[in-house]
């Protein structure tokens, strides 16, 4: 109630009932000037936008005497006088005058007439008689140039190629023979551009070859080629690893410089040959997925970022990826770089690739330490202490050893982590890698 | 109209089954009659209303002149010693009388017309030879003095009953069946291809085969029905010694063809025996007020048309065919006719197949037809089957396409008028109507 009032509008239903008679009025209505019946085709609804004009209907009926007589009629398109007849809107007792309306759409084309004589000088060719000739340009003009009909309907067989090289090549010679000079006709189309009766002979074999192919044969050759493709495939991947592999085996005496990815200088070592395995592989891997990025033509560095970490990782376990990322948590470093640039992408792959190795050496050098530890147990008598006087470790081994620790057993191990703890991360990555890989002594 | 203006001409199309004629312009032609005649011979019957013609040559002539029946009223009744003949042969006239007479009957006994006041057009079937042209020219200007003619083949005006210049027309009618490329209004006739299957043998295995599994089918005329309690009905035989065999073979023909088109079916996979051995029978009475079930044959029949070699796996038919063995089914005659024609032209007739005649208002017969030709067409090609949903304008598209064209306004400059065939003769005929 409040709301009306703020609206403005009345409190009793006065409108309901207005609104019962508004209804029926409009629909009896019609305008003027049209039937009741062709309204109602129009749904009983005026339409938006008139389309005639309501006065213009009435004004006409009022004027003239309109009468429809059956009168005939000649036509200018009919050679011989025929007479038909037809209905005829008759105004005021007069007739319509002029030619007969549809006697305009009689269009034909201009065939070009020539008389004996150019036919002697111009047109002589060994393969066509004049008859022929004669006989081809009649048929182009009863038929308006539609050179299949008439290839179909000549007497002797001719391709349509034939026939209308024939007829081109007559009417620019004609064309040009009777032109005052060469340079009057040059616009004109036929000879601005000559029939190339060979261009499409071989058009219409490669059509007709499309055409010929069956729904068996294309499935044959959908198979085909899939099978091809499949093939090529398998082979580009079986020869990038190869090609990568072949300068890292040779190098690895020297040192190793594959792409930008690789780290420093292996030392000539036992464990080099480990680490150029790993490398390596990284170096392969990488390698594919250049491969199968350069296929995208176009792509996001993060995206070829991911697929190359995924491709270096690959090798790792799922721990060693946790480890991994934990560790460049704790270096500080985001798991995916903020700002990819190139240098920063390269970097920080070198990074993961690095703490990779780091994490398989150390991994190894467990292995080792377990073995070594058994020997000692069984022959060595070296103080607990020696092993403390060992080079600094990363601090992340700390953590690596730890489980393990326990499992090897050995104070030994124990001790040192304790130690280690304290003096916190100090190692960071270009050392640790550098430490890992010196060999170990036992 | 946008094109049209009318002239009050005649469309007159004489197919090998039925004669359709009517007013140009209207959309269903008038006159429908079957397009064989009755015919006794005036020697052997003394019949006192043709005493006059027979003064003039009935005694001189040892043929004798023939008395012809025409239409479906007065083929209905049986007389004596009438037999039932038809002019037309593999789609070409062989009678000129009995067309006479046909023509006669169309025009003046069922449109009342005066063919003095009216041009004609004629349909045509696109293997015409130039002289069956000629006589027609010649009759038509001579006998009927039509002021002007035309004569147009079937596939074309087909082709523009579907407002189309271009399409390939597959007329499966009452005699044959007829494969023709239609380009620009113009039937290439290097690529048309015929068959002798059409609905008429279709009808007549039909027949033989419901023969052979021991179903008389009686003639109308050969039993009168009485009623001897309300609602029930006995069959009495009645006994015409003197009716002609072709006579028999004619009524029974009407009955068989009832049949087929009320029961049959285009089957959707090839025909073949064993798969089709079990399906449920259906029920038609017949007009003698017997049932008969029919089962395997609704399939097996409309079969023939795409493989045309069932034939000879019905008893009692197989010598009709002489060379079965060459005759293709109907896909193969369509795939060949469009690979006769120039490369350019063939997608766009892959993707216009129209269908015509009365056999192709057959349930199904667009469906098979389609799915057969995407197994064989080539694959760039699109094809697709066009068929108006109406039976009857299937039926009739041939004269509906005739009643256009001569309602055209454009059209009315190509007639061949009487004083074109006075001047030039009736040869001229092939220049005017190509």
């Amino acid at each position: 109630m409040d709301a009306k009032d703020i609206l403005g509008l009345p409190k009793h239903a006065l409108p309901v009932q207005e609104k019962k008679y508004k209804p029926p009025k409009e629909s009896q209505r019609k305008p003027d000037g049209i039937s009741r019946e062709v309204y109602a085709l129009t749904g009983g609804m005026v339409p938006l936008m008139p389309a005639i004009d309501v006065n213009q209907l009435k004004r006409k009926s009022q004027n003239d005497k309109i009468s429809w007589q059956w009168l005939p009629f000649t036509s200018s398109a009919r050679k011989d006088d025929l007479q038909l007849y037809h209905w005829v809107r008759v105004v005021n007792g007069v007739p319509p005058t002029g030619d007969y309306s549809f006697a305009k759409y009689n269009k034909s084309v201009d065939v070009i007439k020539y008389t004996d004589e150019e036919y002697e000088k111009y047109l002589s060719d060994p393969a066509w008689t004049k008859e022929e000739t004669d006989q081809l340009f009649d048929m182009c003009e009863q038929f308006d140039l539609r050179f299949i009909v008439i290839a179909d309907r000549f007497p002797s067989s001719r391709t349509v190629e034939e026939l209308k090289h024939r007829y081109y090549s007559v009417s620019r010679t004609i064309l040009i023979a009777r032109a005052p000079s060469p340079s009057d006709v040059a616009g004109h189309p036929l000879v601005k551009e000559p029939y190339n009766e060979t261009q499409e002979k071989e058009r219409k074999r490669a059509l007709a070859l499309v055409l010929s192919h069956t729904k068996q044969q294309e499935r044959r050759d959908v198979e085909v080629l899939a099978e091809a493709k499949r093939i090529s495939v398998a082979r580009k991947t079986i020869k990038a690893p190869k090609e990568s592999e072949l300068p890292v085996i040779s190098d690895v005496p020297v040192g190793i410089d594959v792409d930008t990815f690789t780290a420093d200088i292996v030392s000539p070592s036992a464990n080099s040959q480990i680490t150029s395995s790993i490398v390596t592989n990284s170096v392969s891997e990488t390698a594919l997925v250049m491969a199968s990025l350069r296929m995208l033509h176009v792509y996001l560095r993060t995206y070829a970022l991911e697929q190359m970490v995924q491709a270096a990782s690959s090798s790792a376990g799922l721990r060693t990826i946790k480890r991994l990322e934990q560790t460049l948590q704790d270096l500080g470093v985001n798991l995916k770089p903020k700002v990819p640039t190139k240098a920063v992408c390269s970097e920080h792959l070198e990074l993961r690739l690095e703490i990779l190795t780091l994490l398989n050496l150390q991994k190894q050098f467990q292995h080792k330490e377990a073995e070594g530890s058994s020997y000692r147990d069984g022959s060595y008598s070296e103080t607990p202490g020696t092993p403390t006087k060992r080079p600094l470790r990363a601090a992340d081994l700390d953590r690596t050893f730890t489980p393990d620790s326990l499992t090897f057993g050995g104070d030994r191990f124990g001790k040192r982590d304790q130690k280690r703890k304290g003096p916190g991360r100090s190692s960071e990555a270009p050392s640790s890698p550098a430490q890992s890989k010196r060999p170990r002594k036992f | 109209m946008y094109g049209g203006d009318e002239v009050s001409a005649i469309v007159v199309d004489l197919g090998s089954h039925t004669c359709k004629a009517g007013y140009a312009g209207e959309d269903a032609p008038k006159a429908v009659f079957p397009s064989v005649v009755g015919s006794i011979d005036q020697m052997e019957v003394d019949d006192p209303d043709n005493s006059d013609k027979n003064s003039v040559s009935a005694d001189s002539k040892p043929k004798g002149k023939h008395k012809f029946y025409v239409g479906s009223q007065d083929l209905g009744f049986r007389r004596d010693h009438m037999e039932v003949l038809s002019p037309i042969k593999d789609g070409i006239v062989v009678d000129w009388d009995m067309v006479e007479s046909i023509w006669d009957h169309a025009l003046r006994k069922c449109l009342l017309i005066d063919p003095k006041e009216h041009p004609m057009l004629l349909a045509e079937s696109c293997s015409n030879t130039q002289h069956h042209r000629e006589k027609a020219a010649e009759i038509m200007f001579e006998k009927y003095q039509v002021p002007a003619l035309f004569l147009a083949k079937n596939a074309v005006l087909t082709s523009f009953a579907s407002g189309r210049a271009t399409s390939l027309v597959v007329d499966s009618g009452g005699g044959s069946t007829t494969v023709a490329p239609v380009h620009d209004g113009y039937v290439i006739q290097k690529a048309v291809s015929t068959s002798p299957i059409g609905g008429e043998l279709l009808t007549d295995c039909l027949l033989k085969s419901l023969e052979q599994k021991g179903i008389a089918i009686k003639p109308r005329y050969a039993f009168k029905r009485k009623e001897i309690r309300p609602g029930e009905f006995q069959t009495v035989d009645l006994d015409f010694p003197n009716t002609t065999e072709s006579y028999k073979l004619y009524s029974q023909r009407v009955i068989a063809s009832d049949i087929k088109e009320c029961v049959c079916r285009a089957p959707d996979t090839p025909y073949d025996e064993t798969s089709y051995s079990n399906i449920p029978m259906t029920p038609y009475e017949l007009p003698d007020g017997q049932t008969i079930e029919i089962g395997a044959d609704r399939f097996k029949i409309p079969d023939v048309l795409f493989n045309p070699s069932l034939v000879q796996t019905i008893p009692g038919m197989e010598s009709s065919l002489e060379t079965a063995s060459t005759i293709r089914g109907l896909p193969q005659m369509v795939i060949d006719s469009i690979n006769k024609c120039d490369v350019d032209i063939r997608r766009e007739l892959y993707s216009s197949i129209l269908l015509a005649g009365g056999t192709s208002s057959m349930q199904q017969l667009k469906e098979r037809l389609e799915k057969d030709l995407l197994e064989e067409s080539p694959q760039s090609a699109r094809v697709k089957v066009l068929a108006s949903g109406n039976a009857t304008e299937r039926r009739f598209s041939v004269w509906i396409g005739g009643s256009i064209l001569a309602s055209l306004g454009s059209f009315q400059q190509m007639w061949f008028s009487k004083s074109e065939y006075e001047e030039h003769g009736a040869s001229y005929i092939q220049r005017k109507c190509p």
